[in-house]
This record gives C-alpha cells, structure tokens and sequence, in this order.
C-alpha cells in the first residue's frame, strides 16, 4: 500500500490495518503518525525457517513478535548446546530381551546411551537424542512403550522426563519469557538446597519454571528434584505424573535421601501458606516453614541457595482467600492441612514476564560445628532476607509485568 | 560329622517347601519340617503335620531340639485376606515357638519370614523405605499382625543375645513358578488397575527368596533387613514388560473388578490394594552391606523371568 493510499483511509481503517500487522504503541497514534509508521512497516520475509520445537505459528495476544523470535534464538541455543553431549556417530549396544537393538545415540565418552548407562541420567539431564522437540519423540515413545529402561527410586522416568522438560519450555520460552541470573551460584556437581519464595495459587507453576531454569541455562543441564506435598500423593492422574517428571515428596526422609545422592533439591519452605498468598501480598516472603532446610543443608554439608522467583505469584492473582472452601476441601481430604484456598479468577495464566535470579550460596559450617534450632531458624531468616530483598530489587528495576 | 539339625515352620508354603528341597540336598544339614496342611512342593525330608497354634508345636520343637530355625509361616495364609481368628491363633502359636526357643539352649540362630507389607502402603511414606523408617497411615490387619510378631522378636532378642535372630522383609516374591496373589495377579492375560495411579513396585525373585534364607541361615546377623532385588518398576511398565493388557478402572470398579477375581480363585487381599495405589519401594543397603546378600536378579529381570521372557538376553 502506498503512502497516498494509506492517507485517503479513515483512522478508524489505519488502526485495523495497525492491529493486523500488530503495530506496538498504535493506541497512543495521531492519523499522521499511523500513517508513517504504516508505510515504513516491511511485511516479514517469507523465507525465514518456521520454528519446529515451539509453537510454530499459534500467535499467543500479548505476546509481541519480537519474543517469539528471541524464544526461538534461545530455544536453538539451547538445542546446540545439548547436542554436545550426545556422540551422534555411535549407536548404544543394549539389546532387549528378544535381542531389539536401542538405536539411540551414545552420551559423549561413554558406550552407552542415556537410559542404559551408568544411571547419571538421575541427576544430569541430557536428551536422548541430544535435541529436544517433536522430531525426538518417535524413539522416545519406542522406549517408553517397550519400557526398556529402570527408573530411579523415587520415580523419575526419564523419558516422561524429558517430554515433559520439552513441552514445558513453550511455557518457559514462548509464554512466560523467563529470565534467568546468577545460573553460576548453582553448583555443578554435588547436592546443593536452593530455596525460593512460593506463588501460584492454582498450579504449582514456580517448581516447574526453577527446573528448567536450571536444566536449560546450566553449563551441565543438572535435574532440580522439587518437593512437594502428599497431597500429590493422593490425587489420581497426579500422583505418577509428578514422580516420573522428578519430583518427590516433602518429607525429611526423602530430602535426605535426595541430598545424600547428590542431587540438587529444590524446596519452598513457604509451603502452602505461600502458594494461598492473595495478589495483594505477593512478592512478600513468609516465614520459610521451621527453616528445616537449613538443617538437611548442614548435615548433608550442602550449599543452600536462594532463589528470588518474579512471576510466579502473578499468574494467577488470587483476589480472595476463602476459609469455607477449605472446610470443603477438609471433607474430601480429610488428612490435609489446607487452612485456606485461594481463588483465582483466571483459568488460563497470566502471560506474565519471569524473572529469577539465584543468589549466592549459603555455605555450609564447619564439620564439627552444630546447628542448633536457634541456628536453624536464625539462618532460616537470613536466607529469607537475601530472597525478599533480591524481589524488591527485582520489582524495582520492572517496568511492566508482561 | 556334626549334622546341623534345622527346623522348618510352614513347610508347606511355596517357600517352605523349596528351602526343604534345597537345604535337604546340603550334606551338613537335616531338616525337620512342620506345617498345618499338605505340602504344596514335594520334599523327602521329615514332614510333621502338627497345628501351629497350639503348644503342639512347641513341645515339637522341644523334641527335635533344632540349632537353627526357619519360622516363615509365622502369620496365618488367611490373615492376609483380612479373615482372623486363625490369624490371631497363629499368632499365639508364634507366642509358644519362641517360648521354646528361649528354653532351648542349642538353638543358635532363628530366621523369620516377614514381609515388606510391614510399612503399609500409605501416601505419606516416604519415597525409599528403611528398616528404620516408622510406618504411616492406618495399617491394615496384616501389617498390623507383622507389627505384633517383629515384636515379640526384638523382645526374645533382648532375651537371648547369644542368639542370632534375623528378620527378612520380604518385597512380594515373583517369579515363574511362584503362585501367591500378587503373581497371580500380574499374569492375568488382562490385568484391572486403578485409574490415575501407577505405583513403584519392587520385587524379589523366587530363587533369590530362598537364596536369601539360606544366606541368613549360614551367616548368623541380628537384626532386621529389607530383601528386594535392586531397581523398581512402574506397574505399567511391569504390565509392558509382560506383553499384558491393562485395563484402567475407576476406584470402585477396581475394587469390583478385584472382588469378581475371587469368584476365579484370584484373591487380591487388602493390603495389595494398597500397594496397587500408592506402592512401595524399600532400600536395601542394609541386605547388601550387613547381611552380605546379593541377589541374582534385578526388580527388571525378575519380571521378565516371570513372565517367560529371557532375562540374560537383554545386555
């Protein structure tokens, strides 16, 4: 369209014309300036490579053009850098009991493919065929049906795993944008207790979006065994799904096991009182539970790290906080310790902009120094102050939350 | 040559009977045996039929004058089903063994049979059981039984510290030969599970089963120990492993469906239900570093095994 034939339009047509193209700040625009700006707008090249592993052309409203793109930029790296860990040349020499080769390729320096090795798979994240995306899924849903692998001891499946981690990075990426800082405070080897402010109100987003953070930005993409509460256990549907991904659940037991095998734990010691918070009180930290994490920390001499977590109590802003319904929910579960629920009006989450930022590790005392439960709560405290002012930080730099 | 003399109780359940038949082809052992019913495996070692719960058992015991005993039917076949005054018979019988035991001076080590339904199958149980670990959530009859029989174990222990009192938890034993519920069960050509669960399960292979007494009975160690192969599967990856079709029901009609299954002879008791919904995974560190056992067979080959496929072939 030429600039006359733009002129001769009512502001009324330019703005759909604006709307269409998805021209940013075109509310704001006298006719003239429409005008301008219409005629210097370049339809976009054809010839660009659609994006596989993401969410191909689905427009997702508010999100603008220029983070699909910078997803997609992310999302490649992300692809080349795993596939360093992968030798593509070598195939894995396990066979199946009828003598069915595993076809996959080996991990680097090793004779054996992810699911057949040595059991790192547990702790290192590493994509069985050193790419995440849909063009990944036929052997791995060879594998799963022909369950030709162990799983660990709290359940994880590494195959559900990994289609799980590549599903939720079009969250991660394309939807939630997150932005991640201070990845190097995560160790890369060992057990290490990170420690993050709990959100949410409907679905535990937060647990999910620290995984990945870790999976994805990490020089080693490490597993984040998140804990959670039996009420996972309990629900149909959920209780496998959320041990095959790699979570456990929170009990002393399980996070000592965990810790004891070198695995990074992933807690939020706000517990459910945290995840009820209404919007009002969001991005305001509670008291991290009795601060037991501390104590895991200490006697495993791990390092705790925490996490300041920006969006997650955003997503779904819970407007109210309702005591009835958690009378209601007593009546179903009876066993749970649900004080409150909150409620959300939204079903569909907010395309909130995520940032988290992991802050400099806590590092265990001395072998023969102990804790006491003064210490615990003291040092409880302390990690809870590092978190609440990295937020505000955070909150202070933001110019909008989408 | 001194012949060691070892006493059997509940010789004639599928274990039973297989530790006889192959502790009786041991040149340094003789076996005495004793059950309630018919053996189900043959064996030519003496066999008494004598009650358990009666003071029968321990004036047998009395006789015979055993150094090592093997008490493996310590809790009735039908406390398992939820059905329980014999259950609570055997119970007393267990009472009156142990009783024996004490006033025996050559017994030197006593091997019980008990079972990982011990730490129930609750949803708050932590994700790896260890010997240690207390139990959650309500137990069922039979946990509740076992409870009660590991206690008089540690109290007889306290009593008698020059003997060597062993307990195995036994994971469900499993293999191709086995016939208890839980193998039954599995091999159904279509196999009722509950919808929206899908439990860890652990097993022991059958020959690994006996290997494991045997082992306790040649190394005396007090104490408690978890015997399970090493590695877990998911029941749906078990059903996979065994080419069998599962059919996902919703809770009641599971229940139902399990129900029907008895009208086959496929009794499902209740704390297999359990185990179908929330499973249960149990560490054995201890078995391999204390008790010095190691099994044959992994969770994965045991399947495999069980249902007829090569284990060995898979490399």
């Amino acid at each position: 369209m030429t600039r006359d034939q733009l002129a001769s339009m009512t502001k009324r047509q330019l703005l759909g014309i604006a709307r269409d193209r998805n021209l940013r700040g075109r509310s704001t625009m006298s006719k003239a300036d429409l005008v301008d700006a219409l005629s210097d707008h370049k339809e976009p090249a054809d010839t660009e490579t659609p994006d596989v592993h993401g969410l191909g052309g689905i427009t997702i409203p508010g999100i603008a053009p220029e983070d699909r793109a910078e997803a997609r930029a992310r999302r490649d790296a992300l692809n080349e850098r795993l596939s360093e860990f992968v030798d593509l040349d070598t195939h894995c020499d396990w066979q199946s009991a009828e003598g069915h080769p595993c076809g996959l390729p080996v991990l680097t320096n090793s004779h054996r493919c992810g699911l057949h090795g040595d059991g790192s798979i547990a702790d290192r994240a590493i994509p069985l065929t050193g790419k995440l995306g849909f063009s990944a899924w036929p052997p791995l849903w060879r594998h799963l049906s022909l369950a030709t692998y162990d799983i660990d001891a709290f359940g994880l499946d590494p195959v559900v795993a990994e289609m799980a981690w590549h599903l939720l990075n079009m969250l991660y990426y394309d939807y939630f944008r997150v932005e991640v800082e201070g990845i190097e405070n995560v160790p890369m080897d060992g057990g290490a207790v990170l420690v993050a402010n709990h959100g949410g109100a409907a679905l535990p987003y937060d647990g999910a979006m620290l995984s990945l953070a870790v999976l994805n930005e990490a020089a080693v993409p490490r597993r984040v065994r998140v804990i959670g509460t039996e009420i996972f256990n309990m629900l149909p549907g959920v209780s496998h799904l959320y041990r095959k991904v790699g979570a456990a659940y929170a009990t002393r037991d399980d996070a000592r096991e965990l810790l004891r095998r070198g695995h990074i734990l992933g807690v939020f010691p706000e517990g459910e009182r945290g995840f009820m918070k209404p919007v009002w009180e969001a991005y305001r930290v509670g008291r991290l539970g009795r601060g037991g994490f501390a104590e895991l920390a200490e006697e495993a001499s791990a390092p705790i790290v925490p996490v300041a977590i920006i969006g997650s109590e955003e997503v779904h802003p819970a407007v109210m906080v309702s005591k009835r319904l958690a009378k209601l929910v007593r009546l179903f579960f009876p066993e749970q310790r649900v004080e409150e629920i909150a409620i959300a009006l939204n079903p569909v989450p907010l395309p909130i902009r995520w940032h988290i930022r992991f802050l400099p590790p806590v590092m265990p005392s001395k072998p023969d120094h102990h804790l006491d439960s003064l210490d615990q709560l003291e040092r409880a405290e302390d990690v809870r102050r590092t978190i609440q002012s990295a937020l505000d930080d955070i909150l202070s730099r933001r110019r909008t939350a989408f | 040559m001194y012949m060691q003399r070892v006493l059997i109780t509940g010789a004639a359940s599928w274990t039973g009977g297989n530790l006889a038949r192959h502790l009786e082809t041991r040149p340094d052992l003789e076996v005495f045996a004793v059950d309630d019913q018919k053996p189900r495996v043959e064996f030519t070692s003496e066999f008494q039929r004598l009650s358990l719960d009666r003071l029968t058992l321990a004036r047998y015991v009395l006789d015979v004058r055993p150094d090592v005993v093997f008490h493996l039917q310590s809790i009735h076949p039908k406390s398992e089903h939820g059905r329980n005054t014999e259950a609570e018979e055997r119970i007393v019988g267990s009472l009156a063994l142990f009783g024996a035991i004490e006033r025996l001076d050559t017994i030197r080590r006593v091997i019980v049979k008990s079972d990982t339904a011990f730490y129930g199958a609750s949803p708050r149980n932590p994700s790896v059981l260890k010997e240690s670990t207390r139990p959650q959530g309500t137990p069922s009859r039979f946990q509740r039984d076992l409870t009660e029989m590991e206690r008089f174990i540690a109290d007889a222990a306290v009593r008698q510290p020059d003997t060597a009192f062993t307990v195995l938890r036994f994971a469900p034993i499993f293999g191709p030969r086995v016939g208890n519920p839980i193998s039954r069960y599995l091999t159904l050509p279509s196999v009722p599970t509950l919808l929206g669960f899908d439990p860890r399960l652990q097993f022991i292979h059958e020959s690994d089963a006996i290997a494991a007494l045997e082992h306790a009975g040649d190394h005396p160690v007090s104490g408690t120990f978890n015997i399970a192969g090493h590695g877990q599967l998911y029941l749906s990856r078990i059903l996979r492993l065994g080419r069998r079709i599962p059919q996902p029901l919703p809770g009641r009609l599971f229940d139902g469906a399990l129900n029907g299954l008895q009208r086959l002879n496929i009794s499902v008791p209740d704390h297999l239900r359990g185990l179908l919904k929330h499973g249960r995974i149990v560490d054995t560190t201890e078995m391999t570093r204390t008790l010095g056992f190691e099994p044959t067979y992994t969770c994965r080959q045991t399947v495999l095994s069980a249902y007829g496929r090569q284990p060995e072939g898979e490399r």
